[in-house]
């Protein structure tokens, strides 16, 4: 898989051209996305035109110069169409940028299009879209994971470099394990989510998803930083993530925590062997690894639930089709108009979502609840710290589960070590390691304290270093675009 | 079950949402099957907690409410945005009705 670095270096130079490497992108997108179905929808005019500038003119110094990114549709692009893969925002249009495409624009990216996503991002399987279901690439019979589904599988077949996504609870890592890429979700509030569609505003971040842990921290690099239209971004100074990256003691004396809590799930044994051996290799590295306890982690999936539906019944208040969205015709008053709008326009999941929230934030249950919940939280977060005193790093698998064939149920389970690292803001990295029996992706995950994000991208390097799986290999029905054999 | 079908109408109504017969059904048995996941929460003693409602040192910042001026172009590309509009206006069914 290409290195950005270099391919964008090339482009500098002159001695490749953007136009070339985005007809490539769109070629490889028209042949395979019939079958993986990632993206929404393509900028193909738009593409062009920015590649030939970059080709002519001088943004070719940027850092992103020509270089083409898949953008999950509830990141808002000016003057584009963003659906958050829900009917209610069929027909709207972004009236301003998000920060961070603002910041990847001064940086000559290219928005080759936009990718499928659960709707509003509810959802770990994007089956929840109004719109299509997107494959995964190994096995287009199973589900690609979700929320951020789409941008993951467009990164995994090779149809594009880099991709946007956001993660609540999950939603980049989990994809990216089902997908065999890199996804990483920041420290709360590393990157602005100004521009982007809330779900849950106290665990919302945006990841990033790429082959490479390279690739994701140059993306990064770019994107992160304070931004006063977000207030809970962080003032934190320009860091160059890439810096140094290259670490090869990094892993020696390491402290790696694996949570006890581990033995209390049923885990498919097709992960146990895959981690089991990835302890063994981390050791040889010279890692301490030993358990640690996080009492509390039996608490993660009912925290999650009530804050996260909680905090949906408020964001999704905000749709009320007066401003922007859908209206519902033939209404009889103004109240009628909301609940018609909404039941024509929200898909099953997100009225539930809603209905759960609004249910614990009831004035009789808030207490019971949601009240609770938030300081069971503090509790989890209390003893996450405890254990940082311990530990370096929290290592356990991406998932639990493999990915399941669509209609199929994942267990709620499956992500409770990457809810974790929301419910607590801290940052997390899955890395793909090996592969299932079955030919599937398998991913292993790093979480580390808030704001450890640099030492987390170079103990996420030399992980992929030692891990078995090669990036190198896509499946067989596959043709990759960027990709070392077409020599760009 | 925790929630009957009279919970769920006041939770329809609350959160603003139609839901028909039909829907009624599942969202009975999904609504009180989060509700059962919640019950392990009940028996913690959490005294002493402060809750958890965000994870920054926000701080409420107050300022007065400065009108400043904003470019057509963006006041009708917001207007453009709306189902139904009217000259400067978002367009709405009548609240206020006076007989």
């Amino acid at each position: 898989m290409i290195n950005i670095k270099n391919l964008n270096k090339k482009i500098c130079l002159g001695e490749i051209k953007s136009v070339d490497i985005i007809k490539k992108c769109l070629n490889c997108i028209k042949e395979n996305d019939i079958k993986i179905k990632a993206f929404l929808r393509l900028n193909e005019k738009d593409s062009f035109i920015k590649a030939s500038q970059i080709d002519k003119s001088n943004m070719k110094n940027k850092q992103l110069s020509g270089i083409p990114i898949a953008i999950k549709d509830n990141i808002m692009i000016k003057d584009h169409n963003m659906t958050a893969a829900s009917k209610y925002l069929e027909h709207y249009i972004s009236p301003y940028d998000a920060t961070v495409i603002k910041k990847l624009k001064m940086a000559g990216a290219i928005f080759i299009g936009e990718t499928n996503m659960d709707e509003f991002a509810m959802g770990g399987s994007t089956e929840t879209s109004a719109y299509q279901k997107t494959t995964n690439p190994w096995n287009i019979e199973y589900i690609p994971g979700g929320s951020s589904g789409g941008s993951a599988a467009a990164v995994g077949s090779g149809m594009v470099p880099l991709a946007l996504g956001s993660d609540t609870g999950g939603s980049v890592r989990q994809p990216a394990s089902f997908c065999g890429v890199v996804g990483y979700k920041p420290s709360y509030g590393l990157i602005s989510r100004y521009g982007v569609c809330a779900l849950a505003s106290s665990f919302d971040q945006i990841g990033v998803f790429s082959k490479t842990v390279m690739n994701v921290a140059l993306l990064t690099s770019i994107i992160a930083g304070k931004d006063y239209n977000d207030p809970v971004c962080e003032p934190k100074g320009w860091i160059d993530y890439t810096y140094n990256l290259n670490n090869p003691y990094i892993l020696k004396n390491l402290k790696i925590g694996i949570p006890k809590q581990l033995l209390d799930y049923k885990i498919d044994n097709d992960i146990v062997k895959v981690f089991n051996d990835a302890i063994k290799k981390l050791k040889l590295e010279g890692a301490e690894v030993f358990e640690i306890d996080i009492p509390s982690c039996k608490y993660i999936n009912a925290l999650y639930k009530i804050i996260m539906c909680a905090e949906v019944s408020a964001n999704i208040a905000t749709f009320d089709g007066i401003r922007y969205g859908y209206r519902s015709l033939n209404c009889k008053n103004l109240n009628d108009e909301y609940a018609k709008s909404r039941a024509e326009s929200l898909g099953y999941e997100v009225k539930k979502r809603i209905l759960f929230g609004t249910y614990v934030l009831k004035s009789q249950n808030y207490y019971k609840y949601y009240h609770k919940a938030q300081k069971v939280r503090t509790l989890l977060i209390k003893q996450i710290k405890d254990v940082y005193k311990k530990c370096d790093f929290i290592f356990s698998p991406s998932t639990l589960q493999m990915p399941v064939k669509f209609g199929e149920i994942l267990s709620d389970e499956c992500d409770i070590f990457l809810i974790m690292a929301n419910l607590a803001g801290l940052p997390g990295i899955t890395i793909p390691y090996s592969f299932s029996n079955f030919g599937m992706p398998i991913g292993m995950h790093f979480m580390g304290p808030r704001f450890s994000d640099a030492k987390l991208f170079k103990i996420a390097y030399a992980f992929e270093k030692i891990s078995n799986f090669n990036i190198n290999i896509f499946p067989k029905y596959l043709s990759p675009v960027l990709h070392k054999k077409d020599k760009i | 079950m925790f929630i009957k079908e009279k919970e769920l109408n006041i939770i329809a109504d609350l959160a603003k949402i139609y839901i028909n017969e039909k829907e009624k059904v599942s969202y009975l048995l999904d609504l009180n099957k989060m509700e059962s996941l919640t019950e392990i929460l009940e028996k913690i003693d959490v005294s002493g907690l402060e809750p958890t409602t965000h994870l920054t040192d926000l701080r409420n910042v107050w300022r007065e409410d400065i009108v400043k001026p904003c470019s057509r172009k963006i006041v009708n590309q917001m207007l453009n945005s709306a189902p139904a509009k009217e000259k400067n206006f978002y367009k709405i069914h009548k609240v206020i009705n006076v007989k």
